[in-house]
């Protein structure tokens, strides 16, 4: 099946927040994260496995990962 | 001073409050900006004022004595913040307040603030609303925190937010609203990490899947039976 990356969520990361640290670049156990001109962004959307590091690294609490709760089919 | 009435009457606590009230905070209230990073005042320390942002936001954390930081609150334009030490006699700030991003706030010194309360009936009465609503959440917090476990707490708070019917759309899930797990871990009274790792345990125990940007609750029995815990 092939993968719709409208469909694949990703950190999303507050510039106006972030203070370019590079910490969450330095972090991400997968390299999907960048610093660019204006900041870090998630360069490698398809690498990123959402494992939250970044945000929980995060000291400006720039980034953020959400959930929604949602019931199971068969619950 | 038009402008400070007109900005405190953003502030949620003063909404309602009668132009007459609200110019006499008007009169006492003076602003006072902060850079992002910069911190407004410190726990333990003697309250000096009460607090309460026009713009920006803040972040409200407590630090245990083994370092480890507990956000209580990330508030933004329209809050406000250490309204209650200015009454006690000794009163110190309860938690540490951070600029997250540029804030202006109006702040009211505690003598000035205690004297307001005192003078005008209107204004006790908010505060006084205000309080109540703090203490009604704090003894069901009490409440929660006395009786039920992390993973009781969390096991509850993920059965009243998820959708109300199970598999009512047609790929099986209904969406809610959007949690970090932060948030989540300030509205248990507990850490982030905290969530985490009972959110794994969960999850090895078959209770729930954890997937992008998704809890997903496979288990409503065993949910419940957590919940007692």
């Amino acid at each position: 099946m092939k993968l719709l990356m409208e469909d694949w969520a990703l950190p999303e990361i507050d510039l106006t927040l972030c203070n370019r640290c590079g910490t969450c670049v330095a972090r991400c156990p997968t390299g999907a994260v960048e610093m660019g001109s204006d900041g870090p962004f998630i360069a490698r959307p398809a690498d990123c496995t959402y494992c939250t590091e970044c945000e929980s690294m995060c000291s400006q609490e720039a980034i953020t990962c959400t959930y929604e709760i949602v019931w199971g089919m068969d619950s | 001073m038009e402008s400070t009435v007109q900005n405190l009457r953003r502030v949620t606590l003063f909404t309602d409050l009668s132009d007459e009230a609200l110019t006499r905070v008007a009169n006492v209230a003076f602003r006072r900006t902060y850079e992002a990073d910069e911190t407004i005042i410190f726990e333990g320390d003697p309250c000096r004022a009460a607090y309460f942002i026009a713009e920006g936001r803040v972040r409200v954390y407590r630090l245990s004595p083994g370092g480890r930081e507990q956000v209580l609150a990330r508030l933004g334009s329209g809050q406000t913040f250490n309204t209650v030490p200015p009454f006690q006699p000794q009163g110190v700030n309860h938690a540490t307040v951070e600029a997250l991003t540029p804030v202006a706030l109006y702040v009211i010194v505690r003598e000035d603030f205690r004297r307001l309360v005192g003078e005008c009936a209107e204004l006790a009465l908010v505060i006084l609303q205000d309080f109540a609503d703090r203490l009604d959440h704090l003894t069901n917090l009490v409440e929660d925190l006395s009786l039920h476990t992390v993973r009781g707490r969390l096991a509850r708070f993920l059965l009243e937010h998820a959708s109300a019917a199970p598999g009512g759309s047609g790929v099986g899930i209904q969406a809610t609203r959007h949690w970090t797990q932060e948030e989540i871990a300030a509205h248990l009274g507990t850490v982030r990490d905290m969530v985490g790792r009972t959110l794994r345990a969960f999850a090895d125990a078959g209770l729930v899947r954890v997937e992008r940007q998704r809890i997903i609750l496979l288990d409503r029995e065993g949910l419940e039976a957590e919940v007692q815990h």
